[in-house]
């Protein structure tokens, strides 16, 4: 009970220096770079933060992201296959083979209006994976090949390298917009030079990894 | 009014995340947890964050708890 008690102190001395202490007026962290988004034309700003000026921290999370599927990959066993016993009933049968086609459709929608609206790659891949989640709960024999999900992985992953190679070879800058991004074209869907290619790239990554996840702890038994 | 529901929106969202954790059942603390998730999206949304909303949605409240059901069955398996 002190604990509760101790807690209760901590929160009200914390909300009494907040209510004490509020700005006269806001400075937002990100302002100065978002008044730098126009440069590049995409209108939305969180992508070119995300993208453009973070896109080495972008690579550093898909790195991590691959670490944990490999992680994941590593605890459970190969070889013992744990599948679901029970047969799915007729209703998620059916409506798991209705809305694949539709949950894709719209990740990819996600995916690759990603610089206009909020969005994009991280989201749309995590989208599609869910909808390879509920083929694998639903059908008992489903399962995506081990071979696709890694040339697609690979591929992803080698090209968002590269780009940034090209970029760092023609403007001495890691991740460089080396394509042309002119002010005018924002808004449109051919804009922002390589922002939307590389959030693409990542979709696809992000998508072929979490779907290798959710496979593997769905279809593989423990090593225990 | 706007703030009256921003409130109300903030307690829930507290006493949500407190009833998953005294929870007896893990699955039911893991469904709170996505109930946690579903609040916080409506949060983001009101305050003029959507791509956070949206990534709050599909890996807070879908995958992550997914992740979680998924490991509570290999749990369970396991003992």
């Amino acid at each position: 009970m002190s604990g509760f008690t101790l807690s209760a102190v901590f929160v009200l001395t914390l909300l009494k220096l907040l209510l004490e202490n509020i700005p006269q007026s806001m400075h937002r962290a990100g302002d100065s770079l978002l008044e730098l988004n126009s440069t590049d034309g995409v209108a939305n700003g969180v992508t070119t933060v995300v993208v453009y000026f973070r896109g080495f921290d972008t690579l550093g999370e898909i790195a991590v992201l691959f670490i944990a599927s490999l992680g994941i990959g590593l605890m459970l066993s190969q070889n013992k296959r744990c599948t679901i016993k029970a047969q799915s009933n007729f209703m998620l049968h059916t409506a798991a083979k209705l809305l694949f086609p539709i949950i894709t459709l719209y990740g990819i929608y996600v995916m690759v209006y990603g610089h206009l609206s909020p969005g994009g790659g991280f989201q749309g891949g995590v989208i599609i994976a869910s909808g390879v989640l509920l083929l694998l709960v639903s059908h008992r024999d489903f399962e995506v090949p081990h071979s696709f999900i890694v040339a697609l992985e690979t591929f992803a992953g080698v090209c968002y390298v590269l780009i940034g190679l090209i970029g760092l070879f023609t403007l001495d800058v890691f991740l460089g917009n080396f394509l042309p991004h002119d002010i005018s074209q924002m808004g449109l869907l051919m804009s922002g030079g390589i922002i939307p290619i590389i959030y693409i790239i990542v979709g696809i990554k992000v998508g072929s990894e979490m779907s290798m996840i959710a496979q593997n702890l769905i279809k593989r038994g423990d090593d225990v | 009014m706007i703030g009256f529901l921003i409130l109300s929106l903030f307690l829930g969202i507290v006493v949500v995340a407190f009833a998953s954790i005294i929870q007896k059942k893990l699955a039911d603390s893991i469904i709170l947890f996505m109930g946690v998730g579903l609040g916080s999206v409506v949060l983001f949304f009101i305050f003029n964050a959507p791509d956070v909303a949206l990534t709050e949605a599909v890996i807070g409240a879908g995958i992550s708890s997914l992740i979680f059901l998924m490991a509570l069955k290999h749990l369970k398996a396991e003992s």
